[in-house]
């Protein structure tokens, strides 16, 4: 939702800039107006909350300022090594998305009529079933005597059951399955807007396919490998249900811990501090990312 | 005499037809509002509760009865966390004048200011179960619950079984996965300490690292579960052999045909808390529904209703043998079980749950 602000707060201001030369100004006016609405919406409904969140997290409990709940968060090893065990699932979600996502997207962007409708309804079908109904689902496929182990013993590929879940690996299998979609989608999206003539005049003027994709067709790509990529990432942060049960004994995320201390423990500034920690974090990889891979062609910014 | 009245009638018809028009529709407003006005007058107390079959269980036993008895109408929100409570006392707009919570909230809530005191000239102190810390000026005690030691009927017979938490742990003799609460306050560290030969009472205070340690000799082969439905799925499944779980919900499981049994020695005796929250909308309303609830009579009939415990030691006198052998704290576990010490936990959670992730993490 940020995001499509940005894109129309984006979009006005290049237009503005653009716009010396606009002769009707009252009709600007009127743009701005149309942008009003949503600008409210965000003022009151994420601007104001998400700063009573960051007072929240230097509140003392006696009308002061504090720096205590930093203090604790960076000085205690267990909240960074959560913090990084966050990122680092998060990170290897996104890569795993964008692995198993790419060729889906690029059969999805492809495909025609029945073929497209049932790739789409496969992408899809995620949305439409209740998380917990899947992270049961996939205890039931991963157990030791799940499905998946039965056939990998039944084909003589493994001796052993190997363990898939309550441990790292289901809970990455588990929030890869819910956050596949985010990749494709964009993904397949970036692949059917493409100039299929490109491709076409690479090859004509004899680049190998493999060529063709590494230097025309990939690079084209890229806005929606980074857009995908962004989504997932960032709405892995904020997990909790799966790693709780399809995760081990170390799979604690932050959000996990955000939760607690919110309703539990009711330690609100620590969790506020918490949560403003993760965000300033995803801010500077947000920067780091928007620096090397321009980032900001998702809102339309010109490169 | 009817003739004149039906004539003066038709005299004036104009005014009388519009008259009858709008005492018509007058009373049809006054009809359709009666009912709507009558709710809105009528004392209703606002109860959070956790719901499930829980919630249909305390209905049926308490709420019917007590609307009945007394004219005020119970209604039933779902999810009573404290953070909720906080933010409705924060926003001076509390909305519950019940709420069903654990125990250390008995000494959260105070700390916190979350809670109105309980006006003990209603609700009737004497018949309660005197455990320390039962009762305090703000919480009065809901029901008993424990938590078991459960096992898998196929792989362990009635003879050879984990009989106590040292054998629990004894891994050589009772091979298989054991599956634990994996919330610092699920009782793990207590079990370690038992497991490691700590006499039952001198648990409190935790000797956290003690426990860490104990519990460093099973990790490999425990599963940690989050909600109760999921200790009830692994075990249910036999994902586990073996486990540390609410009795209600081990007989649930068995009732359904899985092939588990309860071991009732070292169990782990907990219990659940009313508090109203500060500001509740009808304070009186909510002493009033607390003392039918957790007076003889109603600690009777949701003890049939419901597995977990009365906590008026008096409701054993109205509850069948049969029944009583399967209630959490009935006969079956009398000097088998290990109060939970809820003030401890109150008062050190944070600094240990903290303690306890770093553990799980290492």
């Amino acid at each position: 939702m940020p995001g499509g602000s940005a894109e129309v707060i984006g979009r006005r201001r290049s237009r503005g800039a653009a716009g010396s030369s606009d002769p009707d100004a009252a009709s600007a006016r009127k743009r701005a107006a149309l942008v009003l609405p949503a600008l409210v919406f965000i003022l009151v409904l994420f601007v104001y909350p998400l700063l009573s969140l960051i007072g929240t997290s230097f509140d003392d409990h006696g009308g002061g300022l504090s720096l205590a709940q930093y203090s604790r968060a960076i000085g205690t090893p267990v909240y960074t090594k959560i913090l990084v065990k966050t990122l680092w699932v998060s990170a290897a979600v996104t890569a795993l998305c964008f692995s198993l996502g790419y060729p889906l997207a690029y059969a999805l962007s492809t495909a025609r009529g029945l073929l497209k409708s049932a790739l789409l309804f496969a992408v899809l079908m995620p949305f439409w079933t209740n998380l917990l109904v899947r992270a049961y689902g996939w205890i039931v496929a991963l157990h030791p005597h799940g499905l998946v182990n039965s056939a990998l013993l039944a084909t003589g590929l493994i001796r052993e059951p190997i363990p898939l879940v309550y441990n790292t690996t289901g809970m990455l299998i588990g929030m890869t399955q819910i956050m596949l979609p985010y990749m494709t989608l964009p993904l397949s999206a970036a692949m059917e807007r493409m100039d299929l003539r490109l491709i076409h005049a690479s090859r004509s003027l004899g680049a190998s396919a493999p060529r063709t994709f590494l230097h025309v067709f990939f690079p084209l790509t890229l806005p929606g490998v980074f857009a995908g990529a962004l989504l997932v990432f960032v709405l892995c942060l904020g997990f909790f249900v799966i790693p709780a049960l399809l995760g081990g004994r170390s799979d604690i995320l932050i959000a996990q811990l955000i939760n607690y201390n919110l309703t539990t423990t009711l330690n609100w500034s620590f969790a506020a501090a918490l949560s403003t920690i993760l965000l300033v974090t995803t801010l500077g990889i947000y920067l780091i990312a928007h620096r090397w891979f321009r980032l900001g062609m998702l809102w339309g910014e010109r490169a | 005499m009817a003739k004149r009245k039906r004539d003066s009638h038709r005299s004036s018809s104009g005014l009388t037809r519009r008259r009858l028009l709008a005492t018509g529709a007058a009373s049809a407003i006054v009809a359709a509002a009666m009912p709507l006005r009558r709710s809105y007058a009528a004392e209703e107390v606002v109860y959070a509760t956790w719901g499930g079959s829980w919630e249909e269980a305390i209905r049926k036993a308490w709420f019917d009865p007590f609307t009945k008895k007394t004219g005020i109408a119970v209604k039933t929100v779902t999810g009573p966390d404290y953070g909720k409570i906080r933010a409705m006392v924060k926003a001076n707009h509390t909305e519950w004048d019940v709420a069903e919570v654990n125990p250390d909230f008995q000494w959260i809530g105070p700390r916190e200011g979350l809670v109105e005191p309980i006006d003990y000239e209603i609700v009737d102190k004497s018949v309660l179960l005197p455990e320390t810390d039962f009762i305090t000026p703000y919480s009065v005690p809901e029901a008993i619950w424990s938590k078991t030691m459960v096992y898998n009927t196929k792989k362990f017979s009635l003879e050879d079984h984990p009989k106590s938490w040292k054998e629990f742990w004894d891994l050589k003799r009772f091979p298989g996965k054991r599956t634990l609460y994996s919330k610092v306050t699920g009782g793990a560290l207590e079990l370690a300490l038992m497991a490691d030969g700590v006499p039952h009472d001198e648990l409190y205070p935790i000797d956290v690292e003690r426990a860490l340690k104990s519990l460093d000799k099973i990790k490999d082969e425990v599963i940690w579960y989050d909600t109760n439905a999921q200790a009830v799925d692994i075990m249910a499944n036999e994902r586990a052999v073996l486990a540390s779980m609410p009795d209600g919900r081990a007989l649930f499981a068995i009732g359904q045909g899985a092939p588990l049994a309860i071991e009732y020695n070292e169990s782990q005796l907990d219990w659940t808390s009313f508090v109203v929250p500060k500001g509740a909308p009808n304070r009186a309303g909510a002493m009033k529904l607390i003392a039918y609830m957790a007076s003889i009579e109603g600690q009777a009939a949701i003890a049939l209703a419901y597995t977990y415990g009365p906590v008026t030691p008096k409701a054993y006198n109205l509850i069948p043998p049969e029944r009583a052998r399967i209630l959490s704290g009935g006969p079956q576990q009398r000097g088998k079980y290990v109060l939970v010490n809820n003030r401890w936990w109150g008062e050190n959670r944070d600094k240990v749950s903290e303690r306890f992730d770093a553990w799980r993490l290492s």
